[in-house]
């Protein structure tokens, strides 16, 4: 299926990604494909450092890979040609994206955070949309068994109702593909397999979630797995 | 939305933007105060200049130019003219009597020998007379049974105004207000006579020295005057140094008065006197023209000089005419002839336009360091918001929103710190030219004490901040307790140093607009900078920030 990339939703391509530091490259990417249908869900698995975190990020929008080495496609196109509004509008409805280390906006409440991709887009303040935005926000909020904590700011919050709070943010606008970067990284088993089965619901309904892991217990429940060793990644790879 | 509603939390949820706005506000109240001060300080200069000397001057040499009654009432002809006086411009000695021991002082004066009716349509000599008698009873209540301005009438402002002393007929004279080290001046910018030494009503010798055309000068002469008022023009420099007598008065002393002509070239008679063939007329060295209103005092200096040629050039011609004109007149607007007065005090304000431009930049600094400062703290969120899809221009106008609410609450409150202070500079120059009242200093004490508790509690909980914060609390009120303690009132705005007697009060509007303008610009500037610097880098790089 891998082989295949002509069906694929998200298609990265031969991706490469070199930090420098002063005159020492690291190669972290060097020509990583990684190809995922619609409505599949894949799981990427690496060890620490890997490079897992930064090939999400590039196939986010969040990052740009080298110049001139390698593309990432979304629906046939290369959003590395989008750029200003379109790649903004990519961010915005097309990918949901789940940080490693949440990322709330520390001085919104939980409701608006979970609002926020809602509400970006509309310059001027639209009653009906806020409304809109709102009920759609409470109603995916009260689904994670958030209800009760819609007014209160990321702070007061444990580290599983951050990330979930982060994965309603990711959902607001309804996106195609979810990149979840270790989305039960931070939290024990009881709640991370709490998280996993929401995801596993809405993948259900035709989400297709990219996800990285280090935990393969975590990958198993992906309907793929790939493995990222030196920086490519390696397909069709085993269950243990 | 998003932005409105992140710029309001930005604004309400930490207490750095309220420091913003105080930091914005004292930048901008501390330009508007002083600027408009030196403005208005000008500006009183300048009006009171106006008023001192009409707005065109013509002068003559010493030896004064004959026919002036004539040219006078030419010149009140004159359209644009509102009024013109003719007076003599020299210097004397002044001998003044204080009722207390046998003390004489004598005090060299800028003599004005005016008609001071006239003179009063001109400047406004008349209303600068300072005594008067008491408004009603309650005023009369207010003074010591001692005062001697309880004794004075009606007379005392129709003498002043017409330097006469009525009740013996002797010609009077007006003293400048600071002449005289009799009268004290009060905080609230009044004058109380000082040990009893009121001045109107004494006698006064006044010494004078006549010049002749040619410069020779003859023995000095002397009179004797009554002070009939004393007169507070407002400029320090006039009213430390100027007396009024009447005319006619000052043109006999200087010799300036009609004369028989003699033919000088003839032979002399038998007692050595030369043939008389005429008479001079009386002279004066200065006219004084007020411009009525609608005419600029440029213009009207043309109209008086053309129409001093023409009335030279009909006196020449006219045979009966034997006294010669000047050659030589300096006709001056008012602008001019304060030259000295004026120029030092635009060089000041220039001065401190440059100064301020200096403190102005330091603070555009501060306010700039201050947004940069809380916006680089939020680099982070801006990684957030770009990378859920917000633009660029979306993220820019959070924070030019953010620097524009505080740039506008900021210079307001600014604008109306320094319009409070101001508006009461007086009082406040006042209160510091007093010594601090011993509730306010003892006051402070306590607080002191009680902060010094609040330090012992911070000490046994153990508290660092606390024990910090109330240890420079402590210290801090301990010093201004001593100092309010050790206070001893000191007017800053001494009379003698300015010109004027009390301080500008009006706001310099265009300084304050400008200055609350700039106050918002270098808010927005600042907050977006680093705004639009955190917008461009690519979302994953701004979150590693912080
Ligand atoms: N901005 C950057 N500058 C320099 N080096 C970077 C940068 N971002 C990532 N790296 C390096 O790239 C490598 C891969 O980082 P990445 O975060 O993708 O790893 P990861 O597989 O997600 O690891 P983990 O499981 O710990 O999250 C690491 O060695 C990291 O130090
Ligand atoms: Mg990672």
């Amino acid at each position: 299926m891998g082989e295949n990339s002509l069906g694929a939703i998200l298609d990265a391509r031969s991706v490469r990604k070199t930090y420098t530091f002063g005159a020492l490259p690291v190669e972290v990417l060097r020509g990583a494909d990684l190809a995922v249908n619609a409505g599949e869900w894949v799981a990427v698995l690496g060890s620490s450092g890997s490079g897992k975190s930064t090939l999400l990020h590039l196939m986010g929008g969040l990052d740009r890979p080298d110049a001139g080495d390698g593309e990432i496609h979304f629906r046939g196109s290369p959003i590395a040609a989008t750029h200003g509004k379109r790649l903004d509008a990519y961010r915005n409805r097309d990918i949901g994206f789940v940080f490693q280390f949440y990322h709330l906006l520390p001085e919104l409440n939980v409701l608006e955070n979970a609002m926020l991709p809602a509400m970006i887009g509309n310059w001027f303040p639209n009653r009906a949309r806020r409304k809109q935005a709102e009920s759609a926000a409470t109603a995916l909020l009260e689904s994670f068994g958030l209800g009760h904590r819609m007014l209160h700011r990321p702070a007061q919050l444990s580290g599983g109702e951050r990330q979930r709070v982060a994965i309603a943010r990711a959902l607001a606008n309804a996106p195609p593909v979810l990149l979840a970067d270790e989305p039960t990284g931070n939290l024990d088993v009881k709640t991370g397999a709490g998280i996993l089965d929401l995801l596993a619901k809405r993948h259900a309904n035709g989400l297709t979630i990219v996800m990285v892991t280090h935990d393969p217990l975590v990958a198993a429940r992906a309907d793929r797995i790939v493995k990222l060793i030196d920086g490519q990644v390696e397909t069709g790879c085993v269950l243990p | 939305m998003y932005a409105a509603l992140l710029s309001n939390r930005y604004l309400t949820s930490r207490l750095i933007p309220f420091i913003a706005i105080a930091a914005v506000a004292l930048c901008v109240a501390l330009v508007v105060t002083v600027v408009s001060v030196m403005t208005g300080f000008l500006n009183m200069l300048k009006d009171s200049g106006r008023l001192i000397v009409g707005d065109v001057i013509l002068s003559t040499g010493i030896g004064g130019m004959p026919y002036a009654d004539e040219f006078v009432a030419d010149l009140r002809g004159l359209s644009g003219v509102q009024g013109a006086s003719p007076l003599i411009d020299t210097i004397g000695l002044l001998r003044m009597p204080y009722p207390v021991g046998n003390q004489k002082e004598i005090a060299h004066v800028q003599v004005w020998a005016v008609d001071p009716v006239s003179l009063a349509t001109v400047t406004d000599y008349a209303e600068d007379l300072y005594w008067k008698p008491p408004a009603d009873a309650a005023a009369k209540a207010a003074m010591a049974a001692d005062d001697p301005r309880l004794q004075l009438d009606a007379s005392i402002l129709q003498d002043g105004a017409r330097l006469i002393h009525s009740k013996t007929g002797t010609p009077g004279i007006a003293l400048g207000m600071h002449v005289s080290v009799g009268n004290a001046r009060q905080r609230d910018g009044s004058y109380l006579p000082r040990y009893g030494w009121f001045m109107p009503g004494h006698d006064v010798t006044l010494t004078v020295v006549p010049v002749s055309g040619s410069g020779k000068i003859a023995e000095p002469r002397e009179q004797s005057f009554t002070v009939v008022n004393e007169v507070q023009t407002g400029i320090y420099e006039v009213d430390k140094n100027r007396v009024y007598i009447p005319l006619h008065e000052g043109q006999r002393l200087l010799r300036l008065d009609e004369a028989p002509l003699f033919d000088l070239s003839a032979e002399p008679d038998a007692l050595g006197n030369y043939p008389i063939i005429g008479k001079t007329p009386a002279r004066v060295t200065k006219i004084l023209v007020r411009a009525k209103a609608g005419i600029t005092a440029r213009e009207l200096r043309d109209r008086v000089e053309a129409e001093y040629f023409a009335f030279g050039k009909r006196m020449k011609s006219d045979p009966t005419r034997t006294a010669k004109m000047p050659e030589f007149v300096s006709v001056l607007t008012w602008e001019q002839q304060l030259r000295d007065l004026i120029t030092p005090v635009e060089k000041e304000r220039e001065m401190m336009r440059v100064l301020f431009s200096l403190i102005y930049l330091v603070c555009a600094g501060l306010i700039l360091s201050i947004f940069w400062a809380i916006v680089i703290e939020k680099t982070r969120d801006i990684g957030i918001l770009r990378s859920v899809g917000a633009s660029r221009l979306g993220v820019l106008w959070i924070f030019l929103r953010y620097g524009l609410i505080i740039g506008v609450v900021g210079s307001a409150l600014g604008v109306l710190l320094a319009w409070g202070v101001i508006r009461n500079i007086n009082a406040i120059h006042e209160a510091i030219g007093s010594d601090a009242p011993p509730a306010i200093w003892i006051g402070t004490f306590v607080l002191a004490g009680l902060s010094a508790l609040g330090l012992l509690r911070a000490i046994w909980v153990g508290k660092l901040l606390a024990l910090l914060l109330w240890t420079l609390a402590t210290g801090v009120l301990a010093l201004v307790g001593t100092a309010l303690a050790l206070h001893h009132g000191t007017l800053i705005w001494d009379p003698s140093v300015y010109y004027f007697t009390i301080v500008p009060d009006q706001v310099d509007w265009t300084t304050a607009w400008s200055t609350a303008l700039g106050g918002v610009l270098f808010s927005v500037i600042g907050a977006a900078i680093p705004a639009a610097k955190a917008a461009d880098i690519d979302p994953v790089e701004a979150l590693r920030y912080g």
